[in-house]
C-alpha cells in the first residue's frame, strides 16, 4: 500500500540514442504499475516520455554521443511527474506552447507537443543548463495539474 | 527497425517491426518508400502490429511517405495498430487521413483490387 505522503524518486539516465527509449519506456511503466496507475494512464504517460525523450535526443542533443539525456521520475500525493533533461540549447518554448498546430493534416512536423499535452495531466518547459521538458500525470485524474 | 516486404493481391504489404521513431531507420523506410514508387507500386499497406512505438517523427514519416504515393496516383493506408498507437492517430488527427483496418484482408481489399 502507497501511503499518501510518501515521495518516490528515480532517475534514469541514457544516451543519446533512440534505442534507449525502451529502457526509459519499462522503468516508468513498472514504477507506475507499483504506484497503482491504471494501465491506461501508464500507457498515456509512457507514449508522453517516448515523445520528450526522443525530442531531447534528436533536438536537444542532435544524437550526440557525448550527451545525456536525464530523466527524473518524482511521485508525491498521486502525482507522477517525469522531468526531462537535455544538453542542448533549448528553443522557443513559449513560443511553441502557444501556437496553435498547423491545420494541415499532411504536416510533416508540429505534432510533438500535441502528442505531450494530449496524453498527460500537464506539460512545463524550463530551461537550465539544457532544456527540461516536464510531464506531468495524475493518479486518478480527478484534479488539474496546471 | 526491421521492414519486409510482400506482396499480396496486387498491393505492397510493409511489414514494420520495432520502433517508428526516426533516425537511421526512418531514413530507410523512407528510400524504400521511394523506390516502390519508382517502380510503379502504389497500393501500399503498412503494418504496424509489430511498431511498439511511434513517436512525432515517426508520424511524419508516415505522412511524408503517404503524401509521396498519393501524389503518384495511389494510396497508403495501415493495418494492426496497436491501442496505444490507434489513439496517438486519434489525438493527432491522422485517423482522418490515413485509413486504418484491423487485419490484412480489409487492408488490401480496401484498394478495389481484384486478384486473379
Amino acid at each position: 500500500m502507497v501511503k499518501t505522503n510518501q515521495v518516490e524518486q528515480m532517475t534514469v539516465t541514457i544516451p543519446s540514442d533512440l534505442k534507449y527509449l525502451g529502457a526509459v519506456d519499462a522503468a516508468v511503466q513498472d514504477l507506475a504499475r507499483e504506484l497503482l496507475f491504471s494501465q491506461d494512464a501508464i500507457n498515456d504517460l509512457g507514449t508522453a516520455l517516448i515523445e520528450a525523450c526522443s525530442n531531447a535526443i534528436e533536438h536537444g542533443n542532435k544524437f550526440s554521443p557525448d550527451k545525456r539525456v536525464t530523466v527524473s521520475l518524482r511521485f508525491h500525493e498521486g502525482r507522477l511527474t517525469a522531468a526531462v533533461k537535455d544538453e542542448g540549447r533549448g528553443f522557443d518554448f513559449e513560443k511553441a506552447m502557444s501556437e496553435e498546430p498547423d491545420p494541415d493534416p499532411t504536416s510533416e512536423r508540429g505534432r510533438g507537443i500535441l502528442i505531450m499535452r494530449a496524453f498527460t495531466d500537464g506539460l512545463n518547459f524550463s530551461y537550465d543548463g539544457g532544456l527540461i521538458c516536464e510531464l506531468t500525470k495524475l493518479r486518478d485524474g480527478s484534479a488539474s495539474a496546471e | 527497425m526491421k521492414i519486409t516486404q510482400r506482396e499480396k493481391q496486387g498491393a505492397v504489404i510493409l511489414d514494420l517491426n520495432g520502433k517508428l521513431t526516426g533516425g537511421p531507420d526512418a531514413d530507410v523506410f523512407r528510400k524504400l518508400f521511394e523506390g516502390l514508387i519508382e517502380q510503379g507500386k502504389k497500393q501500399i499497406v503498412v503494418n504496424l502490429e509489430k511498431v511498439s512505438w511511434i513517436n512525432s517523427t515517426g508520424l511524419g514519416i508516415l505522412i511524408h511517405n503517404y503524401s509521396s504515393v498519393r501524389s503518384a496516383g495511389g494510396d497508403l493506408v495501415v493495418m494492426g495498430a496497436s491501442e496505444r498507437i490507434e489513439s496517438i492517430l486519434y489525438v493527432t488527427k491522422l485517423n482522418l487521413l490515413f485509413k486504418s483496418f484491423e487485419n490484412e484482408e480489409d487492408a488490401v481489399k480496401s484498394f478495389g483490387q481484384v486478384s486473379h
